[in-house]
């Protein structure tokens, strides 16, 4: 809940994992910043990296959701990241009883 | 004649007997090609033939093959989707007849099945009945020499090789470089569009079963998702549109716009039946869960 100057100040991982976070309450978000594995991408010349990025994310909100559906949550709460520069999230996107290990 | 290429090996085989160019008698090079799924990758291997120094070996594997002639001659189904539910998806080795009979072609696949449907599909006029042998333990030097059995067998019996498996024959082999074009949703950046692009694109997906919304061209993906997307489609089999988001001159707008009508911030897109399924996340694990066949058949 900082104020806008704040949170820029803060690297794009950890504005995805906050909203994420509040958004989708999820019990376990992991982010990871790939920018690097697409360097050689047309779209990621030019950017100062923070363009591509993992997200495992586990919630229970996603329970009875299709995997469209739990993706399409996981953007919306990521709008304005992709809005300003954040180009691709690879999304993994569980219930808890999914992720719980068998 | 369709001639089609697989990609290129990932297993390269070492030849024993391989001399130098030399023309010796009755020492014809010979080939085959495989079929892996679901990468669809491919072995070429040219062996040596000398009808006085092979050695058959005996390998409790080869053994438990038929015969060539003892196997059971088996129709083709005309259609490739029923293949699979006719012949076994098991590694070994095929023998192709055409309608009078006549063998053309001894092939080797980690997939009989799919090998055949893909064979099916490129030169129907050729594949009317099969013989199959399963080789149960399928090492690369069980599968060779299951094959090598096979085609001395039938070299002995007619003198002749398979004209599908003499050098340089490529009918059997899939060539990439086929694919079938890109869409392209306007004639030219310079024409005027009488319908709005959002209903260009309604009217694509509504009218086209497959569709992908990539970067690049299906021959040339731009973006490692997108590739995995053509790569999972081709290995399917299903027939698809393919559209390059980043085309400007034909496809103006198009990302933005797409963006927008599918509500999906992201690119590939892929769209069956009119519904957009996801994006290479969610293809991959469809895929993965063996979900897509059922979901192209609907």
């Amino acid at each position: 809940m900082g104020s806008r100057g704040a949170s820029v100040l803060l690297s794009r991982a950890s504005r995805i994992k906050t909203k994420l976070q509040s958004t989708l309450e999820a019990s376990i978000i992991e982010v990871e910043d790939v920018s690097h594995q697409h360097a050689g991408h047309a779209a990621v010349k030019g950017t100062q990296g923070e363009t591509h990025f993992n997200v495992k994310i586990v919630s229970p909100k996603f329970q009875g959701q299709s995997l469209v559906k739990r993706h399409r949550m996981v953007y919306d709460a990521l709008a304005e990241e992709l809005q300003s520069g954040l180009h691709a999230l690879s999304i993994i996107a569980k219930t808890p009883e999914e992720a719980a290990p068998k | 004649m369709a001639t089609i290429n697989l990609s290129p090996p990932q297993i390269t085989f070492s030849c024993r007997c391989l001399s130098s160019s030399s023309s010796s008698r009755n020492a014809p090079t010979l080939s085959f090609y495989s079929h892996f799924s679901p990468s669809h990758s491919s072995l070429s291997v040219s062996l040596k033939h000398r009808n006085n120094t092979i050695k058959h070996r005996c390998l409790i594997t080869a053994s438990a093959l038929k015969n060539l002639s003892e196997t059971e001659l088996v129709p083709v189904p005309v259609v490739p989707e029923e293949v699979s539910g006719k012949l076994p998806s098991d590694s070994g080795v095929y023998a192709i007849f055409d309608k009078n009979d006549e063998l053309q072609f001894i092939g080797i696949s980690r997939n009989i099945a799919a090998s055949l449907s893909a064979h099916l599909k490129s030169v129907p006029e050729l594949c009317c009945s099969v013989k199959v042998g399963v080789v149960s333990d399928p090492d690369r030097a069980a599968l060779t020499q299951a094959w090598k059995s096979w085609m001395e067998e039938h070299i002995k019996a007619t003198g002749k090789v398979p004209p599908g498996n003499e050098p340089g024959n490529a009918t059997w082999i899939r060539q990439p470089s086929k694919k079938k074009p890109d869409l392209r949703l306007t004639p030219g950046h310079h024409v005027q569009l009488t319908v709005p692009l959002e209903e260009l694109i309604d009217k694509l997906v509504k009218e086209n079963k497959v569709v992908a919304f990539i970067k690049g061209s299906r021959s040339a993906p731009l973006c490692g998702f997108s590739q995995r997307v053509i790569g999972i489609l081709e290995s399917e089999g299903v027939d698809y549109e393919s559209i390059d988001v980043l085309d400007e001159e034909y496809n103006f707008g198009l990302r933005e716009t797409l963006k927008k009508y599918s509500n999906w911030p992201t690119f590939p897109q892929i769209f069956v039946n009119g519904e957009l399924v996801g994006g290479c996340d969610i293809l991959t694990s469809m895929y993965e869960k063996g979900e897509l066949a059922g979901l192209f058949k609907k």
